[in-house]
């Protein structure tokens, strides 16, 4: 479905990526090895220099970030970002920027609120005052209000306790058994490859390896590099 | 008058102006909040207002302070007016931001404010060359009327400090309605609160940041036009000293926060006219001055704003 | 190595850089010894082209000649008026163009500067005659005068006296208006300094006993030397003028080369970093605003004594802005820039406008329009101001001659150069090694970190946090991002405050001392985003990194005592050492902007500044993140040869291979706490760092 390439960006030197209809992908990688101009490049923040983002068929590299979300991208970005002085429903209100306030909108919101009950008894509290883990749940459900065919999510498991973390994967699963494809940067390698169908490992802007996540799970580069080291001892 | 009816006489023009400089400073934070830029072309979109709005004056014949107005008419001219001058100061203020702003978005540096300053200038100077320098007697067709407090040698309300006050008081309800709840208000906020966020929520920041300018630039005219209705005479070089004012209160209330800026404005309306009465007026805007320098030397962020966490 | 004495004449050919692959290992050595020599004029500072001197060998001999070739008085009078803007345009540069401090209230120091002259020169105030006064009469600073049989005293103190006395006024209360306001905000100080150039003009009109207010201070005497009277000849003047511009462009160019100019662009630069660096912040942004508001004060007492008045309308906010336009035409930080911005707008207005009056007057009669006809443009120069400003701004922000020295490309030779690996062996550093890094056994910890916690807001960022790092060790911190890492870099080096707990630092509390005085102290480090100063090359950025191991204060700057300059050259064939860890990487680069680097050798660059402080503990933040895998191993032995000359160092590294490689020791951080410590190979295998680091599924997994 997404299928990106770039010339020699900065950042990104001939990166493909490939995602497709109903399936988790997971980029995985070091700081600074180019997952967030990946993010910025699909929501439009950045603009590749050469090269091309196709989504459903059709290449939207030319287009400005409102069009990409109107056309059912949505991201959660890294560290949450939420607007830390509006309250959670008017965070989620923002969410839906780029739509109609109506029935759409209620039945969106009843659907955040059954994903997230604790969003629903916060719903008057100004953001900022949340909890890490409750922001997480914001920052998710304002992705959901725009009612996304795929949501891009960067590093949804940082800052979080493993407890959130658990919980955080839990709903990704489960957003995606709803039918939204996802494709996500993580750093926590083990837990993103248990919950993906394919992975891609990013390194100075290079994909250096990709393949099925159960592939890359027994990969002795992606052991070494990420996982493997640790469980020096297996 | 007694002491205590001057006290209360000068605060009621305190609050006279402190209205005016309150709208004036509402552009300022707005744009702050959104851009972080102190936008100097304000002191001057305030100063063309009041020369739109005496246009406009002109055109329904009224010169001078003789052709007085009643009713309905009074009521009518008055709006006809303000709305006329907040328009067209509302769309000077968005090509000042497209040609003159936009080209510098995200260049790093006071570059922006630089280029602000010499929009100011073009503004000032282009009347000065159109309109000569001579100070303009201004055309003002509201009736002398006033209420007094405590028989007739007591403190003084005219007609037009309540003109001011309703004004001012359903402009700044409106903002705040716009910026609380509609649509793109809340977009503006989302803006200045996360820009980048804001940008992948579909937000169209070119939008906001116009919208920004429009209502501030609005705000500028009327407030231009309550300038020159109260002191009866308007000239190419009465934005700075205004403008200058209208910012430091805007600073004083923490810049970029909205309701700060309305009291901030009351506050250095207050300081003005009280100094005036119990100091002496030359000297002050140097309290006012020293007044902001304290305020931010103990509150450096203002005295409701916040400070940005740095990041590092 | 040798490379401080040769001459830059005896430097071969560039392209000699043997590169042959193959050749490397063999030639290493000989290799960095050829293209140290290359680049040995780093080593002497303050070289200029010879292009350069002959441009303004011919400038000058142009000024100095000028009143001969015009002859016109008028002509003669508005160059000198020009050279005090001039000098004006040069003061503002240093705090604006260098320190990046927005001064809208520039004119004021002009004002200070202009009344302090007018007042000890002129009739406004003559206190009676007394005793007191009979030292200075015997000096010549007064005159006893005898007024209707009435004693009084009339200050004549010289021209040539208050122009320094002028400037060291200004100064001080440039540094009086400074103190409390540079701690604001950039935007706050704009609008503080206007409001201060504001208060100057009203005090001046009002405290009229001092300053006879609006009508201004009369009968001020002008210059003389001897019994010559400059009187009201422009003709000397103009060359005081010239005089001026040519000592303050001598001032504004050692300082802007030395210590004190890299600290102001630093903080231009990047605040926070320059702070980490070792740059007192309030005190060099105080300096530039001190010696800026000095230059005015000379100026003003040149213009006051050309005019022999003041009024407080010659100082007011428009007089800022022209100064600033000035600045902005000519180049922000470019010195000979803001001289020619300066001459250029004055001139402009004297005689551009006036003739632009006639044609565009004339054309108004050509074709008719009684309005064009009767414009006069010589009113409206602000509009003038204006037009350049925003020009200026939209199409050449760098201004007429931009301030950003232009950068050697690199032969092709040298971008395809392979590049030198150098083991840890290679490493050595003359500064760093010796007495000053051997370390008893069993003496105090580097660093001891007892129960710190920090909290944002309602956050806890750290809690209770306990961590020893033992001299000459290399400590890693491990831990997934959001964890803590930062903010425990930040807490060390005071750029975080913390809630409680204690940082002992070779056992003095360094907790709650200013960033500055931690590096001083001996703690340099590198950020995980990198900060560093975009603006300067690479040897500038190196170079500030030693800024707190210099001396150099602004007058031995400015004079060049033998000590600066030798200090200045120890200090650049320390950069080239430094450099030469990295092998061929940067020491081709010296000379380049960092922004034109790589984002590997950006974080070299980093390194380097921290080393160049020469720190007793080196806190590295993910020094590899956007290396790959050859480069992380080449700089994780980089980073042993460093241990082995003796340094400590922390490290904040998630590639595990690098940190098995280096660290004696890894502390595990997790939601702000210390999940466990241990040698790498025992926090490999232990549960809670397992679970903490990859999850319920992979921990059942293991």
């Amino acid at each position: 479905m997404v299928n990106t390439h770039y010339g020699d960006l900065h950042v990104l030197k001939n990166v493909n990526y490939r995602l497709d209809q109903g399936e988790i992908v997971c980029l995985l990688g070091g700081n600074a090895s180019g997952k967030t101009t990946t993010m910025k490049t699909i929501m439009g923040i950045v603009r590749p220099t050469s090269g091309s983002v196709i989504y459903e068929g059709e290449a939207i590299e030319g287009l400005a970030t409102v069009e990409r979300v109107k056309r059912g991208i949505a991201p959660v970005l890294e560290a949450r970002r939420l607007f830390p002085r509006m309250t959670v429903f008017e965070n989620l209100e923002m969410g839906a920027y780029t739509r109609k306030k109506g029935a759409e909108f209620d039945q969106d919101l009843d659907r955040v609120y059954s994903l997230f009950p604790r969003v629903k008894e916060r719903r008057d509290q100004v953001s900022g005052t949340l909890s890490g883990g409750e922001q997480q749940m914001v920052a998710i459900g304002r992705a959901l209000m725009a009612r996304p065919r795929l949501i891009c999510m960067d590093e949804p498991s940082m800052g979080l306790s493993p407890l959130y973390v658990e919980q955080t994967f839990d709903i990704i699963q489960e957003i995606n058994r709803q039918g939204v494809s996802i494709f996500m940067v993580e750093q926590n390698a083990a837990m993103a490859l248990l919950i993906a169908n394919r992975a891609y490992v990013l390194q100075t802007g290079q994909v250096i390896l990709s393949g099925s996540a159960a592939e890359l799970r027994e990969n002795e580069t992606v052991r070494e590099a990420y996982l493997g080291e640790m469980q020096g001892g297996h | 008058m007694t002491p205590f009816d001057l006290l209360l006489q000068q605060l009621i023009n305190g609050l006279s102006l402190g209205a005016m400089y309150a709208l004036l400073a509402l552009g300022f934070t707005i744009v702050y909040g959104i851009l972080e830029l102190i936008n100097f072309s304000h002191f001057n979109v305030f100063m063309v207002g009041s020369f739109i709005a005496m246009g406009v004056l002109h055109l329904f014949g009224i010169e001078g302070q003789s052709v007085l107005l009643h009713g309905l008419p009074l009521v009518g001219v008055l709006l006809v007016v303000l709305v006329v001058t907040m328009i067209a100061c509302g769309f000077l203020g968005v090509i000042i931001e497209r040609f003159a702003l936009r080209p510098l978005r995200g260049v790093k540096g006071p570059m922006a404010m630089i280029t602000t300053i010499g929009v100011s200038y073009i503004l000032s100077n282009v009347v000065l060359l159109t309109q000569g320098a001579n100070e303009k007697n201004y055309p003002n067709p509201i009736p002398h009327w006033s209420f007094y407090i405590g028989g007739i040698n007591g403190a003084r309300i005219t007609v037009f400090q309540i003109l001011i006050w309703v004004i001012s008081t359903l402009l700044m309800g409106g903002l705040f309605w716009f910026v609380q709840r509609s649509r793109l208000g809340k977009a503006m906020r989302a803006t200045a609160q996360d820009p980048d966020a804001a940008l992948m929520m579909g937000v169209e920041v070119n939008r906001v940041i116009m919208t920004a300018f429009f209502m501030g630039s609005a705000l500028a005219g009327a407030a231009g036009l309550i300038f020159s209705l109260y002191y009866n005479f308007t000239s190419f070089g009465i934005g700075f000293s205004a403008g200058l004012r209208a910012f430091t209160a805007a600073v004083l209330g923490g810049i970029g926060n909205i309701p700060g800026a309305m009291v901030g404005g009351i506050i250095i309306g207050l300081i003005e006219s009280l100094a005036g009465q119990y100091i002496a007026v030359k000297w002050a805007d140097v309290i006012i001055f020293s007044i902001l320098v304290l305020v931010l030397i103990c509150r450096p962020a203002g005295l409701f704003g916040r400070l940005a966490p740095t990041k590092s | 190595m040798e490379t401080t004495t040769t001459s830059p004449d005896s430097t071969p050919d560039p392209t000699i850089l043997d590169n042959t692959p193959g050749h490397e290992n063999v030639n290493a050595l000989h290799t960095v010894q050829v293209a140290t020599s290359r680049w040995t004029r780093l080593t002497a500072p303050f070289e200029r082209p010879r292009v350069q001197y002959a441009v303004i060998t011919v400038v000058a001999i142009l000024a100095l000649i000028f009143p001969i070739l015009s002859g016109d008085q008028a002509n003669i009078d508005a160059a000198a008026n020009a050279t005090a803007y001039a000098t004006l345009a040069l003061g503002l540069n240093i705090v604006v163009g260098f320190a990046g401090l927005l001064d809208l209230g520039y004119a004021a120091f002009f004002a200070i500067g202009a009344y302090s002259f007018g007042i000890l020169t002129s009739w406004q105030i003559t206190p009676d005659w007394g005793v007191f006064w009979q030292p200075f009469a015997y000096l010549g600073l007064v005159q006893k005068v005898v007024q209707n049989g009435h004693a009084i005293v009339h200050f004549t103190v010289s021209f040539w006296i208050m122009l320094p006395v002028s400037a060291f006024i200004a100064a001080f209360f440039g540094v009086l208006f400074g103190a409390p306001t540079l701690r604001l905000r950039g935007d706050y100080l704009a609008i503080v300094t206007l409001g201060f150039g504001e208060i100057v003009p009203i005090v001046a009109r009002n405290w009229t006993g001092l300053t006879n207010g609006a009508a201004g201070l009369n009968g001020i005497a002008g210059a003389q030397i001897g019994s010559y009277h400059f009187g009201i000849n422009a003709t000397p003047y103009y060359y005081v003028g010239l005089g001026l511009i040519a000592f303050l462009i001598f001032v504004s160019t050692r300082l802007r080369d030395g210590r004190i100019g890299r600290a102001w662009m630093a903080i231009r630069d990047d605040e926070i970093a320059a702070s980490a660096m070792g740059i007192h912040l309030v005190r060099f942004k105080l300096l530039a605003f001190g010696i800026g508001a000095g230059f005015a004060g000379m100026s003003g007492t040149f213009y006051v004594a050309k005019l022999q008045t003041a009024t407080p309308d010659m100082f007011g906010f428009p007089v800022s802005v022209m100064i600033l336009v000035m600045v902005v035409l000519g180049g922000l930080g470019s010195i000979w820039g803001v001289v020619l911005g300066a001459i250029l707008l004055q001139l402009l207005q004297t005689w551009f406008l006036g003739s632009l009056t006639q044609w565009i007057d004339a054309l108004g009669t050509a074709i008719g329009s009684d309005y064009i006809s009767s414009l006069d443009l010589t009113q409206a120069s602000e509009l003038i101001f204006g037009i350049i400003l925003v020009a200026m701004m939209l199409y050449r922000r760098e201004g007429l001659i931009p301030a950003a020295r232009r950068q050697r490309a690199l032969t092709t030779e040298q971008q395809h150069a392979s590049v030198q690996r150098r083991a840890a062996s290679d490493v050595r550093l003359s500064q760093i090694s010796g007495e000053r890094y051997a370390h008893a056994p069993g003496a105090v910890p580097m660093l001891e970190i007892n129960d710190v916690t920090v909290r944002f807001g309602g956050l806890v960022a750290l809690n209770k946090i306990n961590i020893t790092v033992p001299a000459g060790s290399v400590v890693a911190v491990i831990g997934p991002n959001g964890s803590g890492k930062s903010t425990l870099f930040n807490t060390i080096t005071g750029l975080t405050r913390a809630a409680e707990g204690s940082i002992l630092f070779n056992g003095a509390e360094i907790l709650g001392l200013q960033p500055h005085e931690i590096l001083k102290a001996g703690v340099a480090r590198t950020f995980q985003n990198l900060r560093l100063f975009p603006t300067m090359t690479v040897l500038d950025n190196i170079l500030v990194g030693q800024h707190a191991r210099l001396r150099s204060g602004p007058i031995g700057t400015v004079f060049w005592g033998p000590s600066n300059l030798k200090e200045e050259k120890v200090a650049r064939s320390w950069v080239l050492e430094i450099a030469e860890i990295f092998g061929n990487r940067l020491v081709p680069r010296l000379n380049h902007t960092v922004e034109g680097l790589s984002y590997a050798n950006r974080r070299r660059v980093e390194i380097s500044r921290a080393l160049a402080s020469r720190p007793r503990i080196l806190l590295l933040d993910e020094p590899t993140a956007g290396m790959d895998t050859s480069e992380s191993l080449e700089l994780a032995e980089q980073i042993k040869g460093l241990n082995a000359l003796g340094l400590t160092i922390l490290i904040i590294e998630h590639k595990l291979d690098v940190v098995t490689r280096i660290a004696s020791k890894v502390i595990v951080l997790d939601h702000g706490e210390k999940l466990t410590e241990g040698l790498p190979d025992e926090v490999r295998r232990n549960e809670a760092v397992l679970t903490a680091y990859l999850g319920r599924g992979a921990a059942a997994r293991a």
